[in-house]
């Protein structure tokens, strides 16, 4: 309620100042710019001291009323501001020059702007130049190799898939995502992808304490902020960009073909298949993968305003197929950015965000077609019949699959700024997050084997609700006194997440036609209603302080207290401190070191929180539903007890950060070094895990615990060099991080105080771990040495249980003379020594070849696609060079079919590293002769290359592999491929 | 203005909201504490705890593994579908197999369901006759949990407790016996009402008669042979069953609760939300028609042996191909041999459980199978064999020919304790198969070495599962492994 209440009183407040209006003498001026000798419009000019003003129309013009003896301060992004005193000459004419001193652009923070010389933290800005420079499809995407420490990994090719986003590695345990700002909206990086490339202004990203304890509780793994563009006053900006791109898989995977199966599957069983050359051969993959499967997006805007109010409108679509059927996309994204002058002192505007996105839920047969036996054939003699297939016919799959999701979302700030007693500034503002979907699957009836068979239709059908609404109000203060500048923030806000969902299913519907996919038209007596709702709440006080001291001395403190109902009642608050100091050595007189225009020396140390756990992870819940059959007649009588399990001891993750670093200009900022030293240590993680079994809370069910510490810490930098050779002007960067991560305690409270299993294969192997002095969920397991050759090696060598010649011969680590569990060890770990990207650029006149790489070294990937499994199903390529006797090799075991070779094993550890060319484009910019003539503003063509190559001895469809929870480590449990993407395109502005 | 703002400043703090807004309860769901609190909650918390016995995995993970480890089964389905449990078949099975963990900690999860009862009913004011049924109810099958446990894993960690400490250790058998299984069905014996004391709507609640039963089995399982003589008497004594006429008949969808059925887990032919089993959809016919997935199939050793003996239940208990039920042909399964030949012997059909079949030609209906837990003829037999034991081999005669002349084969007279201890023991074989009892009774007899040595029974090992791996390594090795593992 207290939201519209506030609103009530805000919209009251407007319609009162819009009353209040003052009168003095009138001054009429033009200003002009040097450099284009062109009026400008739009420019800020204000009575210095008062905070009234005005601004400049089309022709340069303005209006303004004040006193002889005032000062009229003219501001205009991109130019020197500058001071006019006032006298008895009422017609002005003004020119104003660019603004050369590239260190005064502002940078945006949370709850703020600063310039970016009196920074103290490490916040990387990336420009709407830089993230259209080089255009690419996603938002988030266009960040890739931009900022240091930031990761950005496709682990899906599925059509809308959200990108993995990993600021300096893994802070937590659970959910690594940093968070996103959106016009002060606090979301999830996925809102990204709520807008173009083409509509963001800049994007910061905060990576250190300093720069991320303003967001308290949700800035550990680091924020990233952006800001859209907004309009600007004077002639109506449009512009517009499509796209086409054709992407195929980047590679398949090696499997078994029909011969080769056979013949292992003879070596297990002897005369299974005794005519091999009547086998079938089937490529399953080759059957569920498309080429050149189109990607489309276009995108337009317009923008523009007068005097008092400005806008920005853009509209995008993007449609993409997939390289399997029935997995595409199609998504519209609307932009709407307004703001209004009401007086010059107050302004009140809107931000607006909004998709609306329709996705067919792709058919689960990427490990079907991997594990399919290719000596089966997918349709019977008559072509068009599906055959029965051991494994799951995968076309099958897809023809019987019908799945779809629709979502909305929509991001929204309304605001009102008000500047008072000239240097304050109270903005208060109502953001909201809203997300609605409803997702429709059906399967009809259909009959292919005995186990893959619908001998009913069936409708399962869901619908969620999801609203976040954030009520914020912030003070600031800033001032320049002589050489003294400060800014100060305060502020208080109050977040309330709810969510709801309420699905359905049915069964036996009236006909398969899409007209009767709706609950009614199944059977009564087959349908089941489901609802549920949670609801989270956070409060919020926060305050800021810089200060600088002549542009030289640097000083950042904040404070915020979060409280979340996610915990229980003592730990309902946490405090999140920071403090940055900075020294502009270049600044000081004594500095005269020419070849170096620009060093900063800057450290900051800070604590942040996370909260990122569900509402009733403190609760062991009792649901209904729970019934027992009972009576002669078998009826249901109804039963309630537990649904898992929760822990009321739940407090706050704390993550303690610091930073420090150096940024350094040479050759007036032809090569540019921006490093940092970070020490992150991650207290009372916050992380699902399975605990003893005798807590009874059921099998596979997992517990949320302040489980562990972990330290974080490594060097990341940011080398780039620029310069020109005649017309050719080129650019290269190098970025990269270190990374030395480990767990430095284990928390009591689970019934374990030294270590932590996940890893879950889904077939009883638990193959990941978490212990003290280790990286996190590093992979635990036998260490192969080798094969047996024969029964006197397994005499002579600790074997396991009922080991033969042929088997895999494991290191007896313990060195007692016994193979047994204790001989487990660690065997690889997923997180990498080394994440790094380099980019290149060439320009040559309007062409522009630019070329993005990126790598990692160090981890390693466990392959669970090969691990047991519960039937027997295809085998990758390296099950081939089994061994066949003695002597045959010392790296594959024998044919089998479970047994010991199966057992948690460096056999199923691959090598991780790899280096990507993420991306290679060629642009070409209209020169503007020819732009005139077409009356445009700016047009370009390109063609961009997408995942073109990789470097890596991975052997699945990419190295990139996404753990959900870091104590799982990266499994490979077969993932939709990425893909190999040719687009073309074209940008046009007018 | 100046006013305005700062009167908007003031409000907008004023408008912030206290630790209040702060306390989000869970939407849909109660906690411990709020439950059970009334009358009406004790009923729903104990039905939630027979809920569990329906779950999939309570039976051990899902698949009868302790089928797989007997001599009157092999894994069945189709060669290639289970590998992950064929192991068990030849007793390689190891600690990491999945559905050994599914089951141990579902054990544990039933567990802390009736824990829920028994810790917090007693604190609610009702009815006293209602409230100590409904304990003795929960205590029952708290018992019943734990005896599986103990039985399958041997010493395991004990929970009364709803919130387990997370530090236990294994407990022996002996203190779980006489703190908790003991004690417990002595309660339910005294607390619970016959069968005939319950009404219509609540057959299939736990008996007097269960009660009896399920603490024979236990003692019998440790050779307490005064005790199962007597609890066996009184389940006689009680007149409250007696077996079937036709042995066809016990096993049937028509005949469920039929008056041979002492404990036995209700299920309608939905899916488990709606009341439904998938015990006997795992079991189920594979292929034509579709009812499951065929595991734990008889033995041809056994199918063999029933067939020289010209055993009439042979018919009742298995499913041979082509055979017509129930107005279906069962043609099974294309993928999987009819019969599998070694040097020219058969070794195994394509033959299903005919114990779990439900009448109908898809997986859904399947769902609606009771699972017998304890049956009269059990009972009989176990009192037979305590008499027997009690060197009373003239009276366990008698109980033993009550179960052949029913089952339609010739009565014994032998009056030699150990003839009749063997015959006994085959007897249970035949009346028996398929039951998931076959592989305790030749481990309590001492005769799991002699039978299934040749399949691969290690003597000192195979009593017992493995302790599932991931237990001890989230332990840390504090919850230890059985010997051999």
């Amino acid at each position: 309620m207290h939201y519209l209440r506030s609103l009530f009183i805000v919209g009251v407040f407007f319609s009162t100042m819009s009353l209040i209006y003052s009168q003095t003498n009138t001054y009429n001026g033009t200003v002009i710019a040097s450099d284009l000798e062109e009026p400008l419009f739009g420019v800020s000019v204000l009575i210095k001291g008062t905070g009234d003003g005005t601004l400049t129309d089309l022709d340069g013009n303005f209006e303004i009323s004040a006193a002889p003896g005032d000062t009229l301060v003219l501001s205009y992004i991109g130019y020197e501001t500058q001071e006019i005193g006032l006298g008895t000459q009422t017609n002005l004419s003004i020119t104003m020059g660019p603004d050369n001193e590239v260190l005064d652009e502002v940078v945006v923070i949370g709850y703020g702007t600063i310039k970016k010389s009196d920074l103290t933290g490490s916040v990387a800005k990336v420009s709407a130049e830089e993230i259209t420079k080089v255009p690419a499809a996603n938002a988030i995407n266009a960040l890739q190799g931009k900022v240091a420490g930031l990761q950005i990994s496709n682990t899906s090719g599925d059509p809308g898939s959200d990108p993995v986003v990993r600021l300096r590695g893994i802070t937590t345990l659970n959910n690594n995502n940093p968070i996103a700002v959106i016009d002060g909206v606090i979301t999830d990086v996925s809102a990204i992808s709520l807008l173009n490339a083409n509509d963001i202004e800049s994007v910061e990203v905060l990576k250190d304490a300093s720069a991320t304890a303003i967001y308290g509780s949700r800035g550990a793994a680091g924020v990233i902020i952006v800001t859209t563009k907004s309009g600007k006053a004077g002639k109506n900006k449009v512009s517009f960009s499509v796209e086409q791109s054709f992407e195929s898989i980047a590679n398949e995977i090696e499997v078994m073909d029909g011969r080769e199966f056979a013949t292992y599957l003879n070596q297990i069983e002897p005369g299974t298949y005794n005519n091999l050359d009547v086998l079938p051969n089937t490529d399953w993959q080759e059957l569920i993968y498309n080429n050149n499967a189109p990607m489309t997006s276009a995108n337009f805007s317009i923008s523009g305003g007068s005097e008092n109010a400005t806008f920005y409108f853009g509209l995008g679509y993007f449609g993409q197929q997939g390289i399997i059927e029935k997995s595409n996309l199609d998504r519209l994204t609307g932009k709407l950015n307004s703001e209004y002058r009401l007086s010059p002192n107050f302004d009140v505007g809107l931000n607006l965000s909004m998709l609306l996105s329709d996705k067919q839920n792709t058919p689960g047969v990427v490990n079907t077609a991997l594990r399919a036996w290719p000596i089966n054939t997918p349709y019977l003699d008559d072509g068009t019949t599906f055959a029965e297939v051991n494994g799951g016919n995968p076309l099958a799959a897809i023809e019987y699959s019908n799945s779809n999701s629709d979502r909305l979302r929509s991001l929204g700030n309304l605001y009102a700024n008000i500047n008072f007693l000239n240097n304050f500034t109270f903005k208060t503002s109502l953001q909201f997050d809203f997300g609605a979907g409803k997702s429709k699957s059906f399967s009809p009836v259909f009959f292919v084997g005995s186990l893959q068979q619908n001998e009913i239709n069936d409708l399962n059908y869901t619908n969620d609700y999801n609203l976040g609404l954030i009520f914020e109000n912030t003070l600031s203060y800033n001032n320049e006194i002589g050489r003294h500048r400060v800014g100060a923030v305060l502020g208080y806000s109050t977040q309330d997440q709810r969510n709801e969902f309420i699905s359905g299913s049915t069964e036996g519907l009236l006909r398969e036609d899409p007209l009767f996919w709706y609950l009614e038209a199944g059977q009564n007596d087959f349908e089941t209603v489901t609802n549920n709702a949670a609801r989270s709440t956070i409060i919020s006080y926060l305050g800021r302080v810089n200060y600088s001291f002549d542009s030289r001395y640097l000083l950042t403190a904040s404070l915020r207290r979060d409280g979340s109902s996610n915990f229980g009642g003592n730990n309902l608050y946490g405090y999140f401190p920071s403090v940055a100091l900075g020294w502009n050595v270049s600044n000081e007189s004594f500095w005269n070191v020419d070849l170096v225009n620009r060093l900063k020396i800057r450290g900051s140390w800070g604590r942040i929180g996370n909260e990122k756990i569900p509402g009733s992870a403190q609760y062991a819940l009792i649901r209904g539903g729970r019934d027992v059959v009972l009576g002669e007649n078998e009826g249901i009588q109804p039963g309630a007890t537990f649904d898992g399990g929760g822990n009321p001891d739940l407090k706050w993750e704390d993550t303690e950060q610091a930073n420090i670093g150096f940024e350094v200009g040479i050759l007036e900022d032809k090569f540019t070094l921006e490093m940092d030293y970070y020490y992150k240590n991650t207290f009372d993680i916050l992380v699902p895990l399975e605990p003893a079994g005798y807590l009874g809370i059921g099998a596979f069910r997992s517990i949320f615990f302040n489980a562990a510490n972990v330290e974080n810490r490594g060097f990341e930098w940011n080398a780039n060099y620029r310069d020109n050779i005649g017309d050719i002007s080129y650019s290269i960067g190098f970025l990269g991080t270190t990374i030395r991560n480990e767990v430095t305690n284990i928390g009591q409270g689970f019934g374990a105080d030294s270590l932590l299993v996940g890893g879950d294969l889904g077939n009883g192997q638990r193959v990941a771990r978490s212990s003290v002095g280790n990286p996190v969920g590093f992979f635990y397991g036998y260490q192969v040495e080798g094969v047996f050759q024969n029964q006197a090696e397994i005499e002579n060598n600790p074997s396991l249980f009922g080991q033969q010649p042929g088997d895999l011969r494991y290191a007896d680590i313990n060195n007692d003379g016994l193979l047994n569990a204790n001989d487990r060890t660690i065997i690889g770990s997923s997180i990498p020594d080394f994440i790094y990207g380099f980019n290149a650029q060439v320009n040559y006149k309007t062409i522009t070849l630019s070329a993005d790489f990126q790598g990692q070294m160090g981890n390693e990937i466990y392959n669970g696609k090969q691990a047991i499994r519960f039937t027997t199903l295809n085998y990758e390529e390296r099950f081939n060079n089994y061994w066949s006797g003695e002597g045959s090799t010392d790296e594959n075991f024998r044919p089998v079919l479970g047994g010991p070779n199966f057992q948690p094993s460096s056999y199923f550890v691959e090598d991780g590293s790899f280096l990507r060319l993420r991306t290679v484009t060629l642009n070409y910019g209209i020169p503007n002769r020819l732009l005139d003539n077409l009356k445009m503003a700016g047009a370009n063509v390109y063609v961009r290359g997408t995942n073109l190559f990789t470097a890596t001895q991975y052997t699945g469809y990419s190295p990139e592999i996404g753990a959900a929870n870091a104590i799982d480590g990266s499994i490979d449990l077969g993932v939709y491929p990425i893909t190999r993407v040719f687009s073309v395109g074209l940008n046009a502005s007018f | 203005m100046k006013k305005i703002i700062y009167i908007l400043i003031v409000i907008s703090i004023a408008t912030s909201c206290g630790d209040d807004f702060l306390f989000q309860p869970p939407r849909a769901a109660l906690t411990v504490g709020s439950f059970p609190a009334t009358a009406d909650d004790a009923l729903l918390a104990v039905n939630g705890a027979y809920n569990i016995l329906r779950a999939w995995q309570i039976n051990t993970g899902g698949f009868p593994l302790l089928d797989f480890m007997a001599d009157d089964v092999v894994k069945g389905s189709s060669p290639g579908d289970g590998t992950a449990v064929a192991p068990y078949d030849n007793f390689t099975h190891t600690a990491e197999e999945g559905g050994l963990e599914r089951w141990y900690k579902t054990e544990y999860e039933a567990i802390r369901r009736t824990n829920l009862v028994i810790n917090e009913v007693p604190n609610i004011d009702m009815e006293e006759d209602l409230k100590s049924r409904l304990i003795a109810e929960a205590r029952f099958l708290r018992a019943f949990f734990y005896a599986d446990l103990v039985r399958g894993f041997g010493a395991v960690p004990m929970v009364t407790e709803i919130n387990a400490p997370v530090d236990l250790v294994r407990t022996p058998v002996e203190t779980i016996l006489n703190e908790i299984i003991y004690p417990d069905l002595e309660n339910a014996i005294v607390n619970l009402p016959e069968r005939s004391g319950y009404g219509a709507e609540d057959l299939g609640r736990a008996t007097k008669g269960a009660a009896r039963g399920l603490l024979a089995r236990v003692k019998l399982f440790y050779k307490a042979f005064e005790d199962v003589e007597e609890l066996t008497q009184a389940i006689i004594a009680s007149d409250e069953y007696e077996l079937m006429d036709d042995y066809a008949d016990i096993f049937t969808a028509e005949n469920e609760h039929n008056i041979e059925s002492i404990f036995e887990v209700g299920a309608i032919p939905e899916t488990f939300a709606n009341g439904g089993s998938q015990f006997a959809n795992t079991l189920g016919v594979r292929g034509s028609p579709n009812r499951g997935w065929g595991f734990g199939r008889p033995a041809y050793s056994w199918i063999s042996e029933m067939e020289a003996n010209e055993d009439p239940r042979l018919e009742p208990s298995v499913i041979f191909l082509n055979e017509e039920l129930d107005g279906v042909v069962i043609s099974g399964d294309g993928a999987t041999p009819d019969t599998i030949y070694a040097g020219g012997d058969i070794v195994e059909i394509e033959a299903y459980n005919q114990k779990v079949w439900y009448p109908g030609t898809d997986t859904r209906t399947a769902f609606g199978h009771n699972k017998r837990i304890i049956r009269y003829a059990d009972v009989l037999l176990m009192h037979a064999e305590a008499l027997n034991e009690n060197g009373k081999t003239n009276e366990a005669l008698d109980y033993l020919n009550q179960v052949r002349s029913r089952a339609g084969m010739p009565e014994y007279n032998t009056t030699s304790q150990s003839e009749l201890r063997d015959l006994i023991m085959d007897e249970r074989k035949y009346e028996l198969a398929l039951e998931g009892l076959r592989f305790w009774d030749l481990v309590r007899t001492d005769r799991a070495e002699e039978v299934l040595g040749p399949l691969g029974f290690i003597k000192g090992k195979n009593e017992l599962l493995p302790i599932p791996q991931s237990e001890i390594d989230i332990s840390q090795g504090r919850i230890e492994q059985n010997p051999g593992y």
